[in-house]
């Protein structure tokens, strides 16, 4: 059925279309072009040439690359995945309903600080001279090398996505029905047992969707890897700006991007298929 | 204790920080008996199915299971399977892995399991669904997954939560004979807690009744229903006509009662403790066995003027609604063509009557 479109409806969704048309769609759509792009004498041509892909899947840097942050982005997801859970598992279903409002405020106020500024405050803490080292040194330990390793780009990729890990798996577990866990133990399910067959199961959604998150938001970061990982290895995001440094190489750089925007989708699709999956076939209400 | 005592509970209290769910309950459950609990939201019935599910520990006394005290014992060490009034089916698990649940915590192996299983599945006559989400089934269905996956363990004894209070009461009708046949064929003993009368007393071997954390009367349906021993129980059956008076004259066959409306005699009770002269005492009489008539009978004792206010037909039975000069309030429940010729239109006089054999004294007004 097709309704007239009215003008007030029009009013209210026109700022929205616009906006979503001016700077999600075209960019989106510049950059596919901008990747057939040619650039000749450090100066970038239209043009319709795959030579870009070709280069920079033929590059086995790239490759490196993407294994890296791929991987770290999925070791990412599943660390913060278990770390959160028995905080959000203890908020959910320990706390009293005013220390549950208190916990879930507290898992806001992270947010309120620029996460560039609490990834370098991380430096401040984990440089040769920093704040642990001198704390182990006091007690003869040390000092360690920190800072610039794969360990300090987690520690940042933590602090990036773990308020909002705990508040997604929260969020899932707080609507599960309690009756559900009262029953479990009613047939002979022990607590820790109950945790796996019911609990998990019921939060099976929220769960899959809270790591989604962790890994759209890791996948792409350049802060972490750059200030606490000191840039080596390398991943897609360094590599972006090292490419358009490099004799204005947009076009693979735009490559690179939608390289991205690619595996994010087929991430995200995968991930929601398989927190779905076995519940959505022919269910009714 | 009884030898046939599955289950005894002894003095038990349970306390809610200020609030006393259950006060100094005991009684007794017996082996292979269809037992319900029934009372009013908030009278303490699903706390008393929580404790000897192990769902909730007793504040004081002491809850046995064939002998042995289970006051402390977590529900996952009790075999005690319930039914929850939700019937809480595990969503995430299609309906064969909902029965198979209880025997997996029990380890028992995936064949054993699977034909465990089936078995309950095709005696609840549901085993073309076991492959289906719980979703995809309608609410008897789930019923029957419900209480094939408490069953499939074979327990002693099933406690049952409002099982069928989300049901239509064509269908309500139907699971309660499915209940009752299951219950006779297996020997399990049920524990059936309810707000329903109705689903009490058709299934139920005994009756608890309960109001306010207390247990009010235990009995089969027939004893509770001729011989309510509180007023409450008698307000809450709802079948009994209720006379309050001072006590004229008692003796161990009979009382004779002075009220608002006149005196009213009972006769041919055993009565163990006859009430003292001048005290106040509550007679009830059904409703069934209270008459109505044109004119007032020669010879009956208990007769009363009444007025009709109102009249009320369910398929073959009638209720009059009738009040006394003194606004007492009257039913009398009877057949059509008891009623034949009698004028029944609202503000008609008529004369309601009993035998004084027909009445019965409440112990406790």
């Amino acid at each position: 059925m097709r309704r007239p479109i009215s003008l007030y409806g029009l009013t209210f969704s026109l700022p929205l279309l616009v906006w979503q048309l001016l700077f999600f769609v075209f960019p989106l759509v510049f950059l596919v072009a901008l990747s057939f792009w040619t650039v000749k004498n450090f100066t970038i041509r239209p043009d319709f040439n795959p030579v870009n892909w070709v280069t920079m899947f033929g590059k086995p840097v790239f490759w490196q690359a993407y294994g890296t942050t791929f991987g770290l982005a999925a070791a990412a997801s599943v660390l913060a995945s278990v770390v959160a859970f028995p905080c959000s598992y203890a908020i959910a279903f320990k706390l009293s309903d005013s220390a549950r409002r208190m916990a879930v405020f507290l898992m806001v106020i992270p947010f309120f600080t620029s996460y560039l500024v609490r990834v370098y405050s991380w430096q401040i803490f984990l440089s040769d001279a920093g704040i642990v080292n001198v704390m182990l040194g006091a007690v003869g330990l040390g000092p360690y090398p920190m800072l610039n390793t794969v360990g300090a780009t987690m520690v940042g990729y933590m602090t990036l996505a773990l308020p909002l890990v705990i508040l997604l798996q929260l969020f899932s577990l707080v609507f599960i029905d309690r009756t559900l866990i009262e029953a479990a133990h009613n047939m002979r399910c022990g607590r820790i047992r109950t945790v796996f067959e019911v609990v998990i199961p019921s939060a099976r959604v929220g769960l899959v969707i809270a790591a989604l998150f962790c890994f759209i938001l890791t996948f792409g970061d350049f802060v972490s890897p750059v200030y606490l990982g000191g840039g080596d290895p390398t991943t897609l995001s360094i590599l972006i700006t090292d490419t358009t440094k490099s004799g204005q190489q947009w076009p693979r750089a735009a490559v690179i991007a939608l390289t991205m925007i690619a595996t994010l989708l087929v991430v995200a699709f995968l991930s929601v298929r398989f927190a779905y999956a076995g519940q959505a076939k022919g269910s009714r209400t | 204790m009884q030898r046939d005592t599955l289950v005894s509970i002894e003095g038990v209290i349970k306390r809610f920080g200020s609030f006393t769910a259950v006060r100094k309950m005991d009684f007794e459950i017996r082996k292979g008996e269809f037992l319900a609990i029934m009372g009013s939201s908030g009278c303490g019935k699903t706390t008393t199915l929580r404790m000897l599910a192990g769902l909730e520990a007793p504040t004081e006394g002491v809850i046995r299971l064939s002998g042995k005290p289970i006051n402390h014992l977590p529900t996952w060490q009790r075999d005690t399977p319930m039914v929850w009034q939700s019937l809480a089916l595990f969503p995430f698990l299609n309906v064969r892995e909902n029965v198979e649940f209880a025997l997996k915590m029990r380890g028992v192996g995936k064949a054993e399991r699977r034909r465990r299983a089936e078995q309950w599945l095709d005696r609840m006559q549901i085993l073309e669904f076991s492959e289906r989400n719980i979703a995809q089934l309608s609410g008897g269905q789930r019923q029957r997954v419900a209480l094939a996956r408490s069953l499939v363990v074979e327990p002693e004894i099933l406690l049952l939560d409002e099982p069928l209070s989300a049901l239509d009461a064509a269908l309500k009708v139907r699971m309660q004979s499915v209940l009752k046949n299951l219950q006779r064929e297996t020997g399990i003993t049920f524990v059936y807690v309810t707000h329903s009368q109705s689903e009490a007393f058709s299934m139920a071997d005994r009756v608890v009744i309960m109001s306010r954390g207390v247990i009010e009367q235990i009995g089969t349906p027939q004893e509770i229903y001729g011989a309510p021993r509180t007023r409450f129980v008698a307000d809450f059956l709802g079948s009994s006509n209720i006379f309050t008076g001072k006590v004229l004259a008692a003796s161990d066959s009979g009382v004779q009662l002075e009220t608002a409306d006149g005196p009213i005699v009972l006769k041919g009770a055993r009565l163990a403790q006859p009430p003292r002269q001048g005290a106040t005492a509550t007679l009830t009489v059904l409703d069934t066995k209270t008459h109505l008539s044109m004119t007032p009978p020669p010879d009956a004792t208990n007769v009363l003027p009444v007025r009709v206010i109102g009249e009320e037909f369910v398929g073959a039975t009638a209720t009059i609604y009738l009040e006394t000069p003194r606004g007492q309030e009257i039913r009398v429940q009877k057949g059509h063509e008891d009623l034949v010729g009698l004028p029944l239109d609202i503000g008609e006089t008529l004369y309601a009557h009993w035998a004084p054999t027909d009445s019965h004294l409440v112990a406790e007004a």
